[in-house]
């Protein structure tokens, strides 16, 4: 994966633009090599770079500054939460100013009344929840990093997890943002009254990568904790049965807070790994949350049990909370207990038409002999988003490669199927290049238009998202010839 | 008027606007012309030909539609199979004594979303992915036909809400919602705003999922005293008894079961459709409400939404007031039902901060350069 060319005018600069950082934000700029070290990756592990230097703003007026700074002297920004990001999006640039934003943790008010919270962005996921869950409410998405994963990660990527089904992904549950455009002018969409007045901008900035700017502060909605949660596990003797099981509970009507899916293999992995009593005999299991008021909790699980029942497959519930929890603390280690298989792996995210399931799974079977690397499933089945681990081992030349060639042939399935590249990890580097597998050439340059919108100068980012290099033009026309994107003497990178 | 029935006769009218420079006004069911700033006398394009389902999977709770198709036709396709779309849209042409046909984009175009809209949200949030025409004769897609999607830039929440300023739509997929098999209405009769809206906000922030939420005045419903906080709970039969059960409990056994339902009326703005003057949605922080709605004076008013939007009729004079009102409370005036004249003058929000305003101008010409959509409605 190729990042766009350094500007080595912009590194001969370092002293200066150093200097220039630490006067606005004297506290806060890393500038050595074992501290930028730090910063030289996200969850992308694969990928390291090493900033220009990384600044660690405080408060607004300094994000404020920095933007105006950067844009006046044409320096790259890289915005950055806690690194998490497992598309690479936070992957800094040798000519690029990082801006970690894990120093805004206020968490600024919390209004019952209105059922939201308002925090800045370095605050995380679950400490969102930890401040309001002794009143009964949580804020409802829950990434798989949400101990260290921040809000303004959250925004930046529209991040999912578990209970999207229900619940919906981070857009769903926002009310506002307050964020620093690139020109460092500071507007606020949305608030507490959930209307903008005009355009839903705050829909368009929430996943977008850090392509648009700066969030600073955040307004999440707040969710009364449902009084029952029941967990059920469902064994099944083939994947098909599975997923055909995972359509008709969908179309009876149950919408459950969580529908995972696991194969064989996964959940052997697992067992073995954290012993949370997963039956190794089935092909595959499902694992079900339903949560409510107790009488909806009760009329959801009967409908599950005779619908596995239908489907062939055998349910069994938890008995308690110990055993609930240990039922999902195995699901929630699959990526760990997978890392015992084998020295290495990625996990890919794609999402696909439910029905779509059975042929998918027989198709990356097949890509996974074509390659000779192994891998297995646990998916998001309520809402299609699969996550396939491909294992392989880095120590064997050419094992990278490969391993990343067939995730990509398996994003390139789930397009194929009706699907998409990311449910929710998002594009960064990682998925950059199949852009062009899902959007044809107008639909990337409209995108690119309203990425110019923002910022004309294309300093948010680069590099990341988008597969083509291409200049803001006047009136945002980039002109199209046939299929050719514009300028195709260009390096797609 | 111009009439296009394919999205391929979309994108041949749009590029031949865009070469004589020459804006228009889109038209489906015609239901909304009237709000937002009055466009003058534009050529029509007329697309209520784009009509109809194209494809419905209820298993994959997805429905794709052309953005004529009518809400009435798609509601009954999807009552079918026992499901519904979460924006609950509201049909507003009583309300502007329009005699049009309501349509799936006319709705989510403006955002026109009623009670319902506390359970499942706007029609941003239903709305998955869509194919339109840009202001230069492209036709492109936006999001996805699946539940869950972070790919690339979240287009389709733009569209909504966007009175058809930054393209024309040819195709649009939501999400659709299972549809509950029975539904009831709690009353508390003779309460203050105060009291209502406290009651309400105490459900609105349970696990009961209500479905409709609003405060009724004297005015505006007869035999409640003072007015009425009004609770909509859906559910399959026992689950619903529990939860009404759980309702009386939170608000203290004074709740009445009646059987009529306002909220089809509320949430289209029915309850106005005779009372002349102005009318105006005021969307602010559901604790507010109360406040906000003494501040704005009117004889005739309702909260719905537990509090989030207080719908109002008024004299025209009264528009800088209740956009004054609305603003000290950090809150949204949206001018619905004005003359020509007023919703000129006053547009349909006011105006937003400077860099707001640039920015939305920004992204209107990345989609349409020469404005030639709408020009100047939003």
């Amino acid at each position: 994966m190729l990042l766009p060319p350094t500007d080595s005018k912009i590194v001969a600069r370092r002293a200066q633009i150093v200097a220039a950082l630490q006067k606005i934000v004297p506290d806060g700029v890393v500038a050595d090599r074992s501290g930028l070290a730090t910063f030289d990756s996200d969850a992308l592990s694969a990928y390291h770079q090493m900033p220009l230097v990384c600044v660690l703003p405080s408060n607004r007026e300094q994000v404020s500054a920095i933007l105006k700074f950067a844009q006046a002297d044409g320096v790259p920004i890289v915005p950055r939460g806690a690194g998490t990001s497992l598309s690479g999006g936070a992957l800094p640039r040798e000519d690029g100013i990082l801006i970690g934003m894990g120093r805004m943790k206020r968490i600024i008010e919390i209004d019952y009344e209105n059922g939201c919270v308002v925090v800045e962005p370095g605050v995380t996921n679950l400490n969102i929840t930890k401040a309001v869950e002794a009143n009964g409410f949580y804020y409802a998405p829950d990434p798989s990093s949400q101990v260290a994963c921040t809000i303004g990660g959250n925004v930046a990527e529209n991040s999912g997890g578990l209970h999207c089904l229900k619940y919906g992904l981070t857009t769903n549950n926002l009310l506002g943002v307050t964020m620093v455009l690139p020109g460092g002018e500071i507007v606020t969409l949305g608030g507490k009254s959930g209307s903008q007045g005009g355009l839903d901008l705050l829909g368009l900035v929430t996943g977008s990568e850090g392509l648009l700017g700066v969030v600073v502060e955040v307004v999440v909605k707040i969710l009364r904790k449902a009084p029952v949660t029941r967990t059920l596990m469902a064994s099944f003797d083939s994947v098909p049965a599975a997923g055909a099981c995972v359509a008709a509970i969908i179309a009876d009507g149950v919408v459950p807070a969580a529908m995972e899916f696991m194969d064989k293999r996964a959940a052997g992995a697992i067992e073995s790994y954290n012993h949370p009593g997963y039956p190794l005999d089935a092909e595959a299991i499902l694992i079900i949350d339903a949560d409510g008021v107790e009488a909806d909790v009760s009329y959801e699980v009967s409908r599950v049990i005779d619908i596995v029942a239908k489907c062939g497959g055998k349910t069994v519930e938890a008995t308690d909370e110990k055993q609930r929890a240990r039922i999902w603390s195995g699901r929630k280690a699959a990526f760990a207990a997978m890392g015992k298989l084998a020295p290495d792996m990625i996990c890919m995210d794609g999402t696909i038409p439910r029905h779509a399931l059975p042929q998918v799974l027989e198709e990356m079977a097949k890509l996974s002999e074509q390659y000779g690397l192994g891998f297995c499933n646990v998916f998001h089945a309520g809402d299609g988003n699969l996550h396939p681990l491909i294992i392989f081992d880095t120590m064997k030349p050419g094992e990278f490669e490969r391993a990343e060639a067939f995730g990509a042939d398996i994003l390139r399935l789930c397009v194929k199927v009706g699907g998409v590249l990311s449910g929710e990890h998002g594009i960064g580097i990682e998925k950059r290049d199949l852009m062009t597998d899902q959007f044809t050439t107008e639909d990337l340059a409209q995108q690119g238009r309203v990425k110019c919108a923002f910022d004309a100068q294309g300093l948010f980012n680069p590099g990341k998202v988008f597969p083509t290099l291409s200049a803001c033009i006047e009136q945002g026309h980039i002109h199209v010839h046939g299929a050719q994107l514009p300028h195709p003497h260009l390096p797609r990178y | 008027m111009s009439k296009a029935d394919t999205p391929s006769q979309v994108a041949d009218f749009v590029r031949a606007a865009r070469a004589d420079k020459a804006p228009f006004e889109i038209v489906a069911g015609g239901t909304r012309r009237s709000v937002g700033r009055p466009l003058g006398e534009l050529p029509l394009l007329d697309v209520s030909g784009l009509s109809g389902v194209l494809k419905y999977e209820p298993e994959e709770l997805i429905i794709t539609a052309a953005p004529a198709t009518p809400l009435a036709e798609i509601n009954a396709v999807l009552v079918q199979k026992n499901q519904r779309l979460g924006f609950d849209p509201a049909d507003w042409s009583r309300l502007l004594k329009s005699n049009g046909v309501a349509t799936l984009a006319g709705a989510a175009s403006s955002d026109a979303s009623g009670s319902g809209k506390l359970r499942h949200g706007g029609a941003r949030d239903s709305l998955l992915g869509f194919q339109a025409v840009n202001g230069l004769g492209e036709t492109f897609r936006g999001g996805s036909k699946v539940v869950k999607n972070v790919t690339g830039f979240d287009l389709p929440k733009l569209m909504c809400g966007a009175y058809g300023t930054l393209s024309v739509l040819t195709e649009m997929t939501f999400r659709v919602y299972p549809k509950p098999q029975h539904a009831v209405i709690l009353r508390l009769a003779d309460v203050t705003p105060e009291d209502g809206f406290a009651a309400l906000r105490r459900i609105a922030h349970s696990a009961l999922e209500p479905a409709g939420l609003a405060y009724l005045p004297a005015g505006m419903m007869t035999g409640v005293g003072q007015g009425a906080a009004v609770i909509k709970l859906e559910g399959a039969r026992q689950p619903l008894e529990e939860k009404i059960a759980l309702a009386h409990g939170l608000l203290g056994n004074v709740m009445q079961r009646v059987d009529e339902d306002p909220f089809p009326a509320i949430g289209c703005g029915e309850k106005f459709a005779d009372i002349p003057g102005d009318v105006w949605r005021v969307m602010v922080a559901p604790s507010d409400a109360p406040r906000v709605a003494r501040q704005l004076q009117a004889q005739h008013w309702l909260g719905d939404w537990a509090g989030g939007v207080i719908w109002l009729a008024a004299a025209p004079t009264e528009a800088a007031r209740i956009r004054k009102v609305a603003a000290e409370a950090k809150g949204q005036a949206m001018l619905l039902r004005a003359s020509p004249e007023s919703r000129a003058l006053h547009g349909l929000y006011a105006a937003q901060p400077a860099a707001l305003a640039a920015l939305g101008r920004a992204v209107k010409a990345a989609f349409d350069p020469l404005s030639l959509f709408n020009p100047g409605r939003l």
